[in-house]
Order: C-alpha cells, then sequence, then structure tokens
C-alpha cells in the first residue's frame, strides 16, 4: 500500500518533557487511518506537529516522499495537508463565510474558491442557512463542520482531524463520521485522532494505539477484540495493568 | 460662542494630527495587542532623514515626502524584526520593553544626524490661514484631516475587503488557527507593522510641515499623543482612533484656552484617567478588546 504520511521517530518536546519519545507510524493513501490513545498520550502533539505548529526535536515526517519537518504551517498547508484542530478553533468574530475564505487562503482560483464553498454549502447545508452568522454563535456541532469545511477549502491530499467528536452529542457525531467516510470515498486520505474507539473503528482501514508518547500497538480492526483496543485507548496498558 | 467654535475647531484641528498617530498605534495594537513604544521614534527617523536631505540639498517637498515615509518605514521594520518577531506571540511585555530599548537607539540615531534641538522643515501651504466667515482654519490642518479621513477608510477596506486583511483579522482572533490555515503569520504581522509605520510617517511629514521644523522632542510627542489617543479612543480600534485623536485636541484646545498651557497636558492626563476608570477599554474600544483578549487562543502552541 502506497503511503501518503510516513512519519519515523518522532521526537517532540515542551521545553524537558518529551511528549513524543519516537514516534514512528504511516497513513496509507487513499484510505482512513485512526490513531488512539488515552488522555496526554501526546495525540495532540503529533498532529500538530505534523501540521507544523510545533518542530520536532528529531525525525522525519514525509508526506508522499518529501520532507515536511522544517516548514512552517503555511508552507505544510501549501503542500496539501489540513488540519481540523483539537477544538476547532473556528474565527468566532468572523461569519461562516469568511472562515471558509480563510480556509482558501493561499488559493489564487477565486472563481474555484467560490465554487467550492457553494460545495461546502451543499455538503453541509446548516453553514449554508447560517453564512452570514458569526462563528462564535454556532452550535458546538456546526462549528466542528465550519472547521472541517475550511480546512477542505484548502483542496488537502491529506486531512487530519484531532478528536473531531470532542463534546458533542451522539447524534451529531455520527454525522461527522458520515461525512468522514464520505470524504474518504472522495478520494481524501484522512489521518483522525478520536478517544471513540468504537466509532473510530467502524470507519478507520487501519489503526494505531499510543501511550505516553509512543505507539504501543498498530493493526487493523478487527484484529484485536474491540473491547481490548477500548480498555487500552481509554486506560493504556501500563495503567490497566496496575 | 464664537471663540468656543473657534478653540473647538483648532482643537479639532491638531486632534487630526493625534488621530493619525493613533491610526499607527492601533493597528499594531489591534493586530498584535503589543504596545510599540518605539513608535514615535521610528516616525523620527524618517522625519530627520527627510530634514537632513532638506538642509543639505534642497529638493522638493514630495521628494521628503517620500524619504520621511520610507525612513520610518524602515526604521519600523528594524523594531519588528528586533522586538517584536523574535519572541513569538505570548510576549508582550517584553516586546514592550525591548521597544523602550529601542527608543533610546533610535533617538540617539537621530540626533546623531542632526544634533541641534531644532531644524527647519519643508511647509506644504506656506502656514497661510483662510477665514471661514468670523472663523479662521489653517489648511495644513486640513489636509491633515482630509488625510487622516482617507487613511482611515483606506484601512477599513483594506481590513474587510481585501485577503491581506482576512489574514490580519484571522491573526487576531486565532494565530494558531491562521497559520493552520495557511496564512503566513510572521510575514503578515511584518506587512502590518511596515503599513503602520508608513501612516506614521505620513502622520509625521504633516505634522512637521504644518509646524515648518522639526525639534528633538518628536519621538516622545509622536508616541505620547498617539498612544494616548488611542488610549481615549478604544484600543486597537480604527473609528476609535478618530475620535480619540480629535476628541484629545478639542480638551487640550479648550483648557489651553480656560487654564493656560502649562495645564493643557494635564488636563488631557486627568481625562485620560477618568475616562479609563470609567470605560477601560476607551471610547469605541471596550467590547472588542474584551473579546478579543479573552479570545485570542493559541498561546499554547507557540512556547517551543
Ligand atoms: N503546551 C504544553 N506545555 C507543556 N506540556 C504540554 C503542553 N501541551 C501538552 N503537553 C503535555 O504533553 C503530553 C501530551 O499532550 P497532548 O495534548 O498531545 O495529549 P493528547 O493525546 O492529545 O491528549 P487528549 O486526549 O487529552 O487530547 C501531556 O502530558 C501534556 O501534559
Ligand atoms: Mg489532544
Amino acid at each position: 500500500m502506497e503511503a501518503m504520511l510516513e512519519i519515523a521517530d518522532v521526537v517532540t518536546a515542551y521545553g524537558k518533557i518529551e511528549a513524543l519519545k519516537g514516534v514512528s507510524l504511516s497513513a496509507a493513501k487513499g484510505r482512513i487511518t485512526c490513531l488512539l490513545g488515552p488522555n496526554g498520550a501526546g495525540k495532540t502533539t503529533l498532529m500538530m506537529s505534523i501540521a507544523g505548529a510545533l518542530k520536532p526535536r528529531q525525525g522525519s515526517i514525509r508526506l508522499e516522499g518529501s520532507e515536511l519537518v522544517g516548514l512552517s504551517p503555511a508552507r505544510i498547508v501549501g503542500n496539501g495537508v489540513a488540519l481540523v484542530p483539537e477544538n476547532r478553533l473556528v474565527f468566532p468574530q468572523m461569519s461562516v463565510r469568511e472562515n471558509l475564505l480563510a480556509g482558501a487562503y493561499q488559493r489564487n482560483d477565486s472563481g474555484e474558491v467560490t465554487a467550492d464553498i457553494e460545495r461546502m454549502y451543499a455538503r453541509f447545508p446548516r453553514l449554508k442557512e447560517r453564512r452570514e452568522q458569526l462563528a462564535g454563535t454556532l452550535s458546538g456541532g456546526e462549528q466542528q463542520m465550519l472547521a472541517v469545511a475550511r480546512a477542505l477549502m484548502s483542496r488537502p491530499r491529506l486531512l487530519l482531524m484531532d478528536e473531531p467528536s470532542l463534546g458533542l452529542a451522539p447524534i451529531v457525531v455520527k454525522e461527522i463520521f458520515g461525512i468522514i467516510a464520505e470524504l474518504n470515498r472522495e478520494g481524501v486520505t484522512i489521518f483522525l485522532v478520536e478517544q471513540n474507539a468504537h466509532l473510530a473503528l467502524q470507519v478507520a482501514h487501519h489503526f494505531y494505539l499510543m501511550e505516553q508518547g509512543r505507539v504501543t500497538f498498530s493493526g487493523n480492526p478487527g484484529e484485536l477484540a474491540e473491547d481490548e483496543v477500548i480498555k487500552r485507548a481509554y486506560l493504556g496498558t501500563r495503567r490497566s495493568a496496575g | 460662542m464664537i471663540p468656543f467654535i473657534q478653540t473647538t475647531l483648532d482643537g479639532l484641528m491638531v486632534g487630526s494630527s493625534y488621530g493619525l498617530l493613533a491610526l499607527g498605534f492601533a493597528l499594531i495594537f489591534g493586530v498584535m495587542r503589543r504596545l510599540n513604544l518605539s513608535y514615535g521614534p521610528s516616525i523620527m527617523i524618517g522625519a530627520y532623514l527627510g530634514t537632513l536631505l532638506y538642509i543639505k540639498f534642497g529638493p522638493p517637498t514630495y521628494v521628503v515626502a517620500i524619504v520621511a515615509v520610507a525612513g520610518s518605514v524602515m526604521a519600523g521594520i528594524y523594531v519588528e524584526r528586533l522586538c517584536f518577531a523574535p519572541l513569538g506571540v505570548g510576549a508582550g511585555v517584553a516586546s514592550m520593553v525591548s521597544s523602550f530599548a529601542i527608543w533610546m537607539q533610535l533617538e540617539q540615531a537621530s540626533l546623531l544626524m542632526l544634533p541641534r534641538h531644532s531644524y527647519p522643515f519643508p511647509s506644504l501651504t506656506g502656514g497661510e490661514l483662510w477665514s471661514l466667515g468670523p472663523f479662521v482654519v489653517r489648511p495644513d490642518y486640513l489636509i491633515m484631516l482630509a488625510a487622516m479621513l482617507a487613511m482611515s477608510a483606506a484601512l477599513t477596506l483594506l481590513l474587510y475587503r481585501t485577503r491581506f486583511g482576512l489574514g490580519l483579522r484571522a491573526i487576531v482572533e486565532n494565530s494558531l488557527a491562521a497559520s493552520l490555515s495557511g496564512i503566513d503569520v510572521e510575514r503578515t504581522m511584518l506587512k502590518a507593522f511596515a503599513l503602520a509605520s508608513a501612516i506614521g510617517g505620513v502622520a509625521g511629514f504633516l505634522v512637521l510641515s504644518a509646524n515648518q521644523q522639526v525639534t528633538a522632542m518628536l519621538g516622545m510627542w509622536a508616541t505620547l499623543k498617539g498612544l494616548i489617543a488611542m488610549m481615549i479612543g478604544g484600543l486597537g480600534s480604527i473609528p476609535g482612533a478618530i475620535v480619540g485623536g480629535l476628541a484629545l485636541g478639542v480638551i487640550e484646545a479648550h483648557s489651553q484656552n480656560l487654564f493656560g498651557p502649562q495645564v493643557r497636558d494635564l488636563a488631557a492626563y486627568a481625562v485620560l484617567f477618568v475616562l479609563l476608570v470609567l470605560r477601560p477599554g476607551g471610547i469605541l474600544g471596550t467590547t472588542a478588546v474584551r473579546r478579543g483578549m479573552g479570545q485570542r487562543g493559541g498561546d499554547r502552541w507557540t512556547t517551543t
């Protein structure tokens, strides 16, 4: 399977504390790869390292063979990687439309950008109804949809998503996962961090478990009993063993 | 009644120079939430370069204007690189302190260029006065008023109608999210800084040409007046900069008229004090600042 993203031996630290202690994994092109792990495992740190918002101390992150480590976040977006960040981080004082335009910041094909905004409205009808509303006044689920749509506006090859289900009602979570599967069918490679192991294993083609800054398991859904995955993802093997 | 109106007119005219200065301050504060104390001294560098050229070669006035603005932009970029860029987004106090240190450096550089206390500066109008019925106005200040209104309109269009403006506003709201959307935060901020310095350069040139002289007090004067006007009007707000500048001018003119020139600055500070107690965000800035401050996320990620 051809790899879209290859991460090798990445170490990222906050001051002296290493949050990633040599992470290696890969995400296959055209697939959904999922990263599971307990709170504090380093999942967000890994996403931020891929997106260039954090600089790894060591290791390499390659997108279809070309190195991303050392590039600025803006350059990484230009290379075709978009992150839907943890907690969404929409621009609260800007309208829905302006948020989408911000996602297309680097694009120069303004006609196509307008067409893409219309496509986003078709995919997310609730955003269309609220196109001139300030993003800060949207519900949590709507903000999550906006964050996904904003990321898609850069036309990424690789879509990174950090806990898109965080704090959302089950029915909204289901909707978001429906969209994830749909995007993937349309050819977008997805690398997803998720706490909801049950849902993640339903959409993922491949998954990794991460604990305390290290990848501790890698497999395909079905290889490991789901309750075992869930136990490890929520509790971590080290802590649950004792 | 006529003297009262005349004093108010005088205040509005001088106030337009404060408003122009405050526009540059407001742009930097609005985008970066940072105070650039070297704003005035950067303007001084440009003004002194223009003056040096003027007294050595006597070029046409527009050349002096271009040099003054370009010099101010160069000095502004120098300040940004030194004080504001290397520290990342979370370092408001450090950048303010270091911009104070650069203030001294820029003033010394200016005084090395031109050591006397004051020098002549070319005038745009010859300093003539116009009578409008019973009132007297100075065309110099009408130019300033027009420049202030035109620049604030242009700035508003830039912020709300262009891609650059969209990027700046995104950075103000959440610099991490802005960079993840592909906005080059550092470059956009540098451009905003250069733009603010250019506005300051224009303000400096217009004020000096109205005064027909430049003095060594320029740097301090520009920082103080711009800062006070911005604080009165509303931190980081463009309409606030104009309102604050005009209000400061009118307050000064009336207190000078009532109590004499010594009381003028004192009255301005007193009004500022009372205003900040009653409305800490300034006349127009309260909610905007609170919103902007409260929701500025992303600083967590810029520490490494
Ligand atoms: N800005 C920071 N400064 C210092 N330590 C940090 C910082 N951000 C995260 N950490 C630490 O790094 C480790 C990994 O954090 P990270 O946010 O990547 O975890 P996570 O797997 O995304 O957790 P969650 O599921 O709660 O989102 C944690 O121990 C955390 O305390
Ligand atoms: Mg996280």
